[in-house]
C-alpha cells in the first residue's frame, strides 16, 4: 500500500477524480432520489433521520479502520457493540444503577475486551482473524448470559433524551458522536507521528520494527482502542433504540467492513480513512433509504450494498492500473 | 325514489316541484354511495368492537376435552423439547414451566439446548431415539420439513413427534407428525385489524413489519388482510415491509423511517411479532411521528409490555406462556395415550393496553395478567383435584 495518497501512475487528475468518486457517487445518488422522490427524499428531515439512524454504523465502521490500518482485523466489534448495549440494560435497567456507572462499566468493558484481544494476537502471536471471532463468540455467549437473552427497554430518559431527542441543526446528537470520532481519527491518522506509526505497522511489520516502532505497543493500542469506540457505538446504539437487546449489534458487523473497505478506495485512496468510511456508510444509507421509499423489496438492499462495494473498489483497481492492492 | 318521481302527476304547475325532486333524486344518487359507504364503515367498526371486546376479559378456561388420568397416563415417560432456538425467552419460558407440569404428572420433560440451527434439532431428534424418549416435542418455529429422516427414523423406533405452536389450524400438518397442537395465527392477523379499525375510527392508513420466511406469517398476513378488505373499506395497507429475522436489527429502522417519511398520511404500524417492536419504536420517535402512528403487535413479550405501559405501543395480544405449556402437555398425554388431540391449542389471546398493562408486572413479566383459572381447570381434568 503507497504511504502516499497519490496514485501511481496515474495523473493529477484521475487520482483527484479516484479520491472523490466516491463523494460523487454518493451526490448521484442523492441526486436521482431526489428528483424521483423531490418531496420525501430530498427533505431535511429525511437526511437527519438518516443521519443520526446510522450513527452506530458509523461508529463501528471507524472503529474497525484502527486495527485495519494496522493489519488486523476485529471481528469482535459486532458482539461488543451489543455487550455495552445490554450492559447499560442490565445496570441501569434491571438493577437500578446511576446511568453514569452504567456507561463507565460499559466502557471498561470495550478496554477489556480489546485487552484480551491484543494478549492473544500480540503476545501468543494467533492470527487477529482467529482470536477475534473466538471473542466474538465468548462476548455474545456472555451476552447472551447475562441478558437473560432478553431485551431490556426502559434505559434512563436522560441519556436517550441526549442521543436522541435533543437535536443541533435538525440532527439528533448521536450523528455528532460519529462526527467527533471521525474527526479524532483523521487527526491522529494525518498529522500525530502515532498515525504514520500506525500505517507503517500495517504496511509490513519488520521494516516497522527495524526502524525502531513498537509494532507490538502500536498493535495492541489499536485492538483496544478499536474495542472502545465499537463499546461507544453500542452506547448510542442504546440511546437511539431506548432498549437494549443481546443479538442485533452482531449484524452490523459486515455492513461495517464492508463500509470501511469501500471508504478506502475514497479521500485517501488505498488507505483505511475515517472521512472515506464515514461517507460510505452514509452513500450506503442514501441509496437503501431511496430504494425503501420506492418501496422496493429489502433483498434489493442488500444487493445494493455487495454491488456498490464490489464495483467502487474495482472502479478504484482499474484507476491504479490493476496494481496489487494490499487492503485485507 | 325513482318510482315516486315517476308516480308524479305530469302537469305543468307540478313542473318546478318535479324539477326539485328530481334534483333531489340526483343528489341522493350521488350521496348513496357515500351512505352506503359510511354504514359499511360504521358496521365495520361495530364489528372490530365486538371482536376487541372478546378478548379484553380475563380469559376463562375451557376444557379441552373429557377428563383423563393424566398421571397413568405419563407415567414413566420421557418428552424432549426442543425450542427454535434456546436463546429465545418466549420458548424457553414455556419449557421451564412443561418441566414443572410434567413433575405433577410423572412425566419426564427435558429440554434439548440449540442455537436455533437445523443440524442440532436433527442432533436433538437422534438424540431422544437413542435415549428412548416416548415424545419429541417441536415448538414454535421448529419445522418437521426439515427433520423429515430424522422424524421418519423416530417414527421406526417408536418415538412419536409433535409440534405445538407452529401451524394455523388451516395449514394442514406434515404426515409425520403424530399431533399439532396450532394456534390461530389467522385469527390474530383479524384481531390486529381489528385493534386499528377500532382506534383509527375506521381509516387506518397501514404499514405491516413482516418475516415472509416464518411459517405463521402467511396464516397471520391473510386474517390481517381479510378483516381489513371485509370491514373497513377506507383502511389500507399502505406498505408491506419484509423484513428476514437475521436482518431485523439493520433493516427494520430504516426502512419504516423510509416508509413514514414517503407516505405522511401512515398513522399505523403493524409488527406483527411483538419484538420487532424495538426497531419500530425509534424509527416513530426519529421521523417526529410520536403520538400520529400507533403501534398494534402480537407476542406479549415483557419489554413490548413496558413500551405499552410508556404509551409508545398501543396494544399487544399476550398469550401465556404456563397456560402453553400445560395444554401443551395436556394435548401430548391425549395423543400418546389414544385420546382425542384438540383441534388447537386452546390458549386465549388477551389484549392488553394502557388500560390493563400494568396487570402484567411493573417491569412487565412473562404470564403476569392472565389470571390463573386455567391451574384449576388442568388438575380437575387431570385427577389431580376436584
Amino acid at each position: 500500500m503507497s504511504g502516499a495518497p497519490v496514485v501511481r501512475g496515474s495523473s493529477p487528475v484521475a487520482a483527484l477524480v479516484e479520491r472523490f468518486a466516491l463523494v460523487g457517487a454518493w451526490l448521484a445518488v442523492i441526486a436521482g432520489f431526489g428528483i424521483a422522490l423531490p418531496g420525501s427524499f430530498l427533505t431535511w428531515q429525511n437526511f437527519a433521520v438518516m443521519f443520526a439512524s446510522q450513527a452506530p454504523a458509523a461508529l463501528l465502521a471507524l472503529a474497525l479502520i484502527v486495527p485495519l490500518t494496522c493489519g488486523d482485523y476485529d471481528l469482535s466489534g459486532g458482539a461488543t457493540v451489543t455487550l455495552a448495549a445490554v450492559i447499560l440494560g442490565v445496570l441501569n435497567v434491571n438493577h437500578q444503577e446511576p446511568i453514569g456507572l452504567a456507561l463507565a462499566l460499559a466502557l471498561a468493558a470495550g478496554v477489556l475486551v480489546g485487552t484480551v484481544n491484543a494478549f492473544f494476537i500480540v503476545y501468543v502471536r494467533i492470527p487477529s482473524l482467529v482470536v477475534t471471532l473466538g471473542t466474538a463468540s465468548l462476548v455474545t455467549g456472555f451476552v447472551q448470559w447475562f441478558s437473560d437473552s432478553s431485551t431490556i427497554s426502559g434505559l434512563d430518559a436522560t441519556f436517550v433524551d441526549w442521543i436522541i431527542t435533543k437535536q443541533l441543526f435538525g440532527i439528533s446528537y448521536a450523528f455528532y458522536v460519529a462526527v467527533l470520532v471521525a474527526l479524532l481519527l483523521w487527526y491522529v491518522f494525518e498529522y500525530t507521528p502515532l498515525g504514520r506509526r500506525m500505517l507503517f505497522v500495517g504496511k509490513g511489520r519488520e521494516v516497522a520494527r527495524l526502524n525502531g516502532i513498537r509494532v507490538d505497543h502500536v498493535r495492541a493500542g489499536a485492538l483496544v482502542a478499536s474495542s472502545v469506540l465499537a463499546t461507544l457505538a453500542g452506547i448510542v446504539y442504546a440511546g437511539v433504540l431506548g432498549s437494549a437487546d443481546p443479538f442485533s449489534g452482531l449484524n452490523f458487523l459486515l455492513p461495517a467492513f464492508a463500509a470501511a473497505f469501500l471508504g478506502a478506495t475514497s479521500i485517501k485512496p488505498g488507505r483505511f480513512n475515517a472521512w472515506g468510511t464515514f461517507i460510505a456508510v452514509y452513500f450506503l444509507a442514501s441509496g437503501i433509504t431511496g430504494l425503501s421509499m420506492f418501496g422496493i423489496p429489502l433483498w434489493v438492499t442488500s444487493a445494493f450494498n455487495g454491488a456498490a462495494l464490489i464495483v467502487a473498489v474495482t472502479l478504484s483497481q482499474f484507476a491504479r492500473g490493476r496494481v496489487e492492492s494490499d487492503l485485507g | 325514489m325513482n318510482a315516486s318521481i315517476q308516480d308524479l302527476p305530469r302537469s305543468r304547475p307540478a313542473r318546478a316541484p318535479r324539477r326539485g325532486l328530481a334534483l333531489l333524486a340526483g343528489v341522493l344518487a350521488l350521496l348513496a354511495p357515500g351512505a352506503a359507504s359510511a354504514d359499511a364503515a360504521a358496521d365495520g367498526i361495530a364489528h372490530a368492537a365486538r371482536q376487541i371486546e372478546k378478548h379484553r376479559a380475563k380469559p376463562v378456561f375451557v376444557a379441552p376435552g373429557a377428563p383423563f388420568d393424566a398421571q397413568k397416563c405419563a407415567a414413566g415417560r420421557k418428552m424432549l423439547s426442543v425450542p427454535n432456538s434456546s436463546a429465545n425467552p418466549f420458548l424457553k419460558g414455556i419449557i421451564k414451566r412443561e418441566v414443572e407440569v410434567g413433575k405433577q404428572l410423572g412425566l419426564t420433560v427435558q429440554e434439548w439446548q440449540n442455537q436455533g440451527q437445523p443440524s442440532q434439532w436433527a442432533q436433538g431428534v437422534e438424540f431422544a431415539v437413542r435415549n428412548k424418549f416416548d415424545i419429541v416435542n417441536l415448538i414454535s418455529g421448529v419445522d418437521p420439513k426439515t427433520l423429515e429422516p430424522q422424524i421418519r427414523a423416530a417414527r421406526a423406533a417408536g418415538v412419536k413427534t409433535m409440534t405445538s405452536h407452529f401451524y394455523d389450524p388451516s395449514q394442514p400438518q406434515n404426515p409425520l407428525v403424530a399431533a399439532s397442537l396450532p394456534v390461530g395465527f389467522n385469527a390474530i392477523g383479524k384481531l390486529l385489524a381489528d385493534w386499528a379499525i377500532l382506534r383509527s375510527n375506521g381509516n387506518a392508513q397501514i404499514v405491516v413489519i413482516k418475516s415472509s420466511e416464518v411459517p405463521p406469517t402467511e396464516p397471520l398476513m391473510r386474517g390481517l388482510r381479510d378483516e381489513l378488505a371485509a370491514h373497513c373499506p377506507k383502511c389500507r395497507i399502505v406498505n408491506e415491509v419484509n423484513v428476514g429475522v437475521t436482518e431485523w436489527a439493520t433493516k427494520i429502522q430504516s426502512s419504516l423511517q423510509s416508509a413514514l417519511l414517503a407516505n405522511p398520511g401512515v398513522n399505523w404500524v403493524i409488527p406483527i411479532y411483538d419484538s420487532m417492536s424495538q426497531f419500530v419504536v425509534p424509527a416513530i420517535q426519529i421521523t417526529g411521528r410520536k403520538g400520529k402512528v400507533k403501534v398494534a403487535t402480537f407476542n406479549g413479550t415483557p419489554f413490548v409490555l413496558d413500551y405499552v405501559r410508556n404509551g409508545d405501543v398501543d396494544m399487544n395480544i399476550g398469550e401465556s406462556l404456563d397456560w402453553i405449556a400445560h395444554a401443551t402437555i395436556d394435548g401430548y398425554l391425549r395423543a400418546l395415550c389414544g385420546l382425542p388431540v384438540p383441534k388447537d391449542i386452546g390458549v386465549p389471546f388477551y389484549l392488553f393496553d394502557a388500560g390493563n398493562v400494568k396487570d402484567a408486572g411493573v417491569p412487565a413479566k412473562f404470564d403476569q395478567g392472565y389470571g390463573s383459572d386455567y391451574v384449576a381447570g388442568f388438575r380437575r381434568l387431570w385427577g389431580l383435584a376436584k
